[in-house]
């Protein structure tokens, strides 16, 4: 009997997320577009809960639906609010949507035959094996900042390219910003239950679903509220302090790992006694890194200042002489 | 020490890289410090594979599986150093290059990411792990291309980032039924595991697929011209000589020696078929082009095009010296046309920045104000052709011969044809170029513009083409799945 | 009963498919860029399916890591795509 009920819970989570993607993909309104992708973000949280993934449930809610969904409503604020298909011939069309249900069809095909193809050592059993090694008890936190720490390090490479761009194409938005003493007063509970929450997730990360990334994305969100709450075009924060945030994960991941290196002779070895240590401190740095870098992402541009010292440099050098 | 080399060539750009954000004013000498070093390092690298063979580090210490691993062999260490020479002449050249202060600290913290990915890239031994660094491959390269800051490079920017992502994650999906089925990441333990089977066939024709996407073959090239022409001079260079390649390259790795059981003669077909139309369809739009800088694209899309037409003869070949001689012949290919093509596009910069613009029609006078860039465009042309002393003349030479043994003699014909072409557009230019005009004002003179596209095109056309007989050895005997 | 590993492993590449087919179809970017995480969310959720080993047991970590990693990617990309159209916006209105 259990077992039907959970049949029948999951084929209605998957339907109803079938459901939202379609909606999210072929509605003609960007709004409700972007409205039914953040109800799917959510919904996806849930399943990935359901699927015994919590710690990836916390970072699709704040990450995925949470920063992605705050993104989007972002931009389409000056965007046309109908969405038009009109540039594809009926041809292309129809080749299109034949192609991708023959590769959805090739695909289950083969999942078919791969999920009863079952292999000898699985590498959950090594991640489970040598968790006690690695510092931390969460396996997700082991594999992450352990196992595949050089993953993360490129992540956070990945996640500083992409601010850099955001900070070199624009100036910050700032036309969006609309406060008012009911957002200010709840800003004063609000920012710092997040800063707490996002602490206490960085530091449970080690033996319970949470980490670097959520925490991040939580402290990002408590920002984005304080700006959102008290605008101002004078820049509130150090532009200096910014760029030092922004680097510091980075700096101190490939600080530790090269320290490493020339104590084990391994890049990123961890000593057991020290990796737990070394790990909550990596971590910390990378919070406050992926937080800077999804702030600064979500109000869109430079923030006021922000080349003056280059521009200072070019009136320098052109006073030295022409050309 | 030495050992870690292949650490120091991904760390010490990324370094570089959070310097030249802190400090923009040592932005340009940090970059060029940074990619001096991690030039040596890939020489110590490839140092290192020939005196001792194909090496490994074990990332954290954990046995590969577990863990990540970065792997060198012949393949990942020649392309490495090509990538790194590259790299070097591109960034003297773009010191000089940017004249605005706010663009060039701009173009610092980004260039130095893309090194990072590059050698990333072709130093990693894990499937997802090449998956995450294509990922920082495509964003700072489409970061790059946006410096320019126009509405067509902005707009090619938008589709560049549009079409990587999507390759990114239809080769994402390949990955999760590879993991699905096998079980581990590793390219090692997988080039063991991976047989023929329903889910490996699927997941390969995604992983290929993906990989198409951003090797631009035709018919999936099409994002290509208009991103490299109007990205910045030395953001081009790297984009047609580099980026593209190591597509190649994860896809050359992925057919040799992961999917080897799993590939059929008529996948390789294919794709040397779609090979052969990008050889004739790229040279020929690349004689209909008007601005120098897309002429090159095009010809980035033919050129990719011959690597592609490898592939069936390779497949076709048995194990052996033929099958190895038709392998290096490729990676010399890519190797002369990493240089040529790079050389091409600093020179472009050089008559951009020069007339003020790049319209081919209008190149007249360039030859008597721009001789040494005008030399420069002549030796990669010869290049880009396939005329002796280049290496590609050998690479194309192999090709043909490779053919007709494998009794594949139809791709002959493409290749005569796309060197026809190639003859064509290439003395197209310099017959403008050698056009007679009244005073053009002062000759430039060389220094950082235009040396290091010197450099570059001598790579290609005599230093490649007279001292590649080591490269045939070498890459034979030090290629890590032994005898796969 | 069908196995809740292959029910979601085909609601994924169901995902996918849809995703994939929008980004084929639309040519704007925001309608695009949704459906390309739309894509994403469906080769996570192929993942995730594959690290669930049942009720009992626990699940395996390395595909949990994955998809975090590819969760923090796809928000980088989307805000750097998000960015660069702002900017065309800004030059087309010039």
């Amino acid at each position: 009997m259990i077992e039907l009920l959970w049949s029948v819970f999951d084929l209605s989570l998957v339907l109803l997320l079938l459901a939202l993607a379609w909606g999210t993909c072929s509605t003609r309104d960007v709004m409700r577009a972007v409205t039914l992708f953040i109800a799917m973000g959510l919904l996806l949280a849930i399943i990935w809960a359901r699927l015994k993934a919590p710690d990836l449930a916390l970072a699709e809610a704040v990450i995925g639906a949470g920063i992605s969904g705050a993104l989007f409503l972002s931009a389409i604020k000056d965007y046309p609010s109908t969405i038009t298909v009109s540039h594809r011939t009926p041809v292309l069309q129809g080749l299109i949507n034949a192609f991708t249900l023959a590769l959805v069809i090739l695909m289950s095909w083969a999942v078919w035959h791969g999920l009863n193809m079952s292999d000898g050592i699985r590498l959950s059993d090594q991640v489970v094996a040598q968790a006690p090694v690695s510092g931390v008890s969460n396996p997700v936190t082991a594999v992450l900042l352990n196992f595949r720490a050089y993953d993360t390090l490129l992540e956070l490479a990945v996640v500083l390219t992409a601010v850099l761009t955001v900070l070199t194409l624009n100036d910050r938005r700032y036309s969006h910003v609309v406060s008012s003493p009911l957002l200010q007063g709840m800003t004063h509970w609000l920012v710092p239950l997040l800063v707490v929450t996002s602490g206490y997730l960085l530091w449970v990360g080690a033996h319970a679903p949470g980490g670097a990334f959520q925490a991040g994305a939580m402290l990002a969100a408590a920002m984005i509220l304080l700006q959102l709450a008290f605008p101002s075009r004078r820049q509130q924060f150090s532009l200096y302090l910014v760029r030092f945030l922004l680097v510091i994960g980075i700096f101190t991941f490939v600080v530790v790992g090269i320290w490493m290196l020339l104590l084990n002779d391994v890049f990123l070895a961890f000593d057991p006694d020290w990796a737990g240590t070394l790990i909550l401190i990596i971590e910390t740095m990378a919070t406050l890194s992926i937080a800077t870098a999804l702030a600064l992402a979500y109000l869109g541009g430079r923030p006021m200042g922000w080349e003056e010292g280059a521009r200072n440099n070019s009136a320098s050098t052109e006073n030295e002489g022409a050309g | 020490m030495m050992n870690d080399a292949i650490i120091w060539v991904i760390i010490i750009p990324l370094l570089g890289s959070l310097i030249s954000i802190s400090w923009s004013r040592y932005a340009s000498l940090t970059a060029i410090i940074s990619n001096l070093l991690a030039l040596a390092a890939s020489i110590v690298i490839v140092n290192q594979v020939y005196q001792s063979g194909p090496f490994i580090h074990e990332l954290g210490g954990w046995q590969a599986g577990l863990g990540i691993s970065l792997r060198a062999d012949a393949l990942s260490s020649v392309l490495l150093l090509m990538s790194m020479l590259v790299v070097s002449a591109a960034t003297f050249y773009a010191s000089s290059y940017f004249t605005d202060a706010v663009k060039r600290a701009r173009f610092w913290p980004l260039w130095l990411m893309l090194v990072v990915a590059l050698n990333a890239l072709l130093l990693s031994g894990d499937l997802f792990n090449l998956y995450v660094t294509l990922e920082l491959l495509s964003l700072s390269a489409v970061a790059l291309t946006a410096l320019s800051d126009s509405r067509a490079a902005l707009q090619a920017a938008i589709r560049y980032l549009s079409i990587g992502l999507l390759g990114s994650l239809v080769f994402l999906a390949g990955v999760a039924l590879v993991y699905m089925g096998y079980g581990t990441l590793d390219l090692l333990a997988l080039s063991n595991k991976i047989d023929a089977s329903p889910l490996s066939q699927v997941a390969f024709g995604l992983l290929t697929a993906g990989l198409l996407i951003k090797s631009a073959l035709f018919p999936l090239h099409f994002w290509l011209p208009s991103a490299h022409a109007s990205a910045p001079a030395p953001v081009s260079a790297a984009l047609s000589a580099l980026v593209v390649k190591v597509a190649v390259y994860i896809l050359l790795r992925l057919w040799m020696d992961v999917f080897d059981q799993v590939l059929t003669p008529l996948s390789a077909m294919l794709l040397g078929t779609l090979g052969a139309i990008a050889v004739i369809w790229g040279s020929w739009q690349a004689l209909q082009a008007q601005r120098l800088k897309l002429m090159a694209a095009y010809s980035t899309v033919a050129q990719i095009g011959y690597l592609f037409i490898f592939l069936p003869l390779i497949v076709a070949l048995p194990e052996g010296s033929l099958k190895d001689a038709a392998f290096t012949a490729l990676l010399l290919m890519a190797l002369t046309h990493g240089f040529a093509k790079s050389a091409f596009f600093l020179s472009a910069g050089v008559i951009q920045q020069y007339c003020g613009h790049d319209r081919i029609a209008e190149l007249a006078g360039t030859a008597r104000a721009l001789p040494l860039t005008t030399f420069v465009i002549a030796l990669s042309g010869v290049a880009l052709i396939g005329l002796p002393p280049s290496g590609s003349f050998l690479g194309k030479w192999y090709l043909v011969s490779s053919s007709f043994q494998a009794g594949q003699w139809w791709w002959v014909v493409v290749i005569a044809v796309g060197s026809i072409l190639a003859t064509a557009y290439v003395f197209r230019i310099l017959g403008y170029a050698f056009g007679p005009r009244e005073s053009v004002g002062r000759v430039l003179n060389g220094g950082r513009k235009e040396i290091p596209a010197l450099i570059l095109a001598l790579f290609a056309t005599l230093i490649l083409g007279f001292g590649s007989a080591g490269l045939w050895d070498f890459v034979s005997q030090h290629r890590y799945f032994p005898g796969s | 009963m069908i196995s809740e590993q292959l029910l979601y492993s085909l609601a994924g590449i169901g995902l996918f498919g849809i995703g994939l087919r929008a980004t084929l179809l639309h040519h704007m970017l925001i309608p695009r860029l949704l459906a390309l995480n739309v894509c994403g969310a469906g080769v996570f959720l192929i993942f995730i399916t594959i690290a669930y080993a049942g009720a009992e047991s626990r699940p395996d970590a390395v595909p949990h890591a994955l998809v975090l990693t590819g969760i923090v990617v796809a928000v980088s990309a989307t805000a750097m795509s998000l960015a660069l159209g702002r900017r065309l916006e800004a030059l087309n209105d010039e």
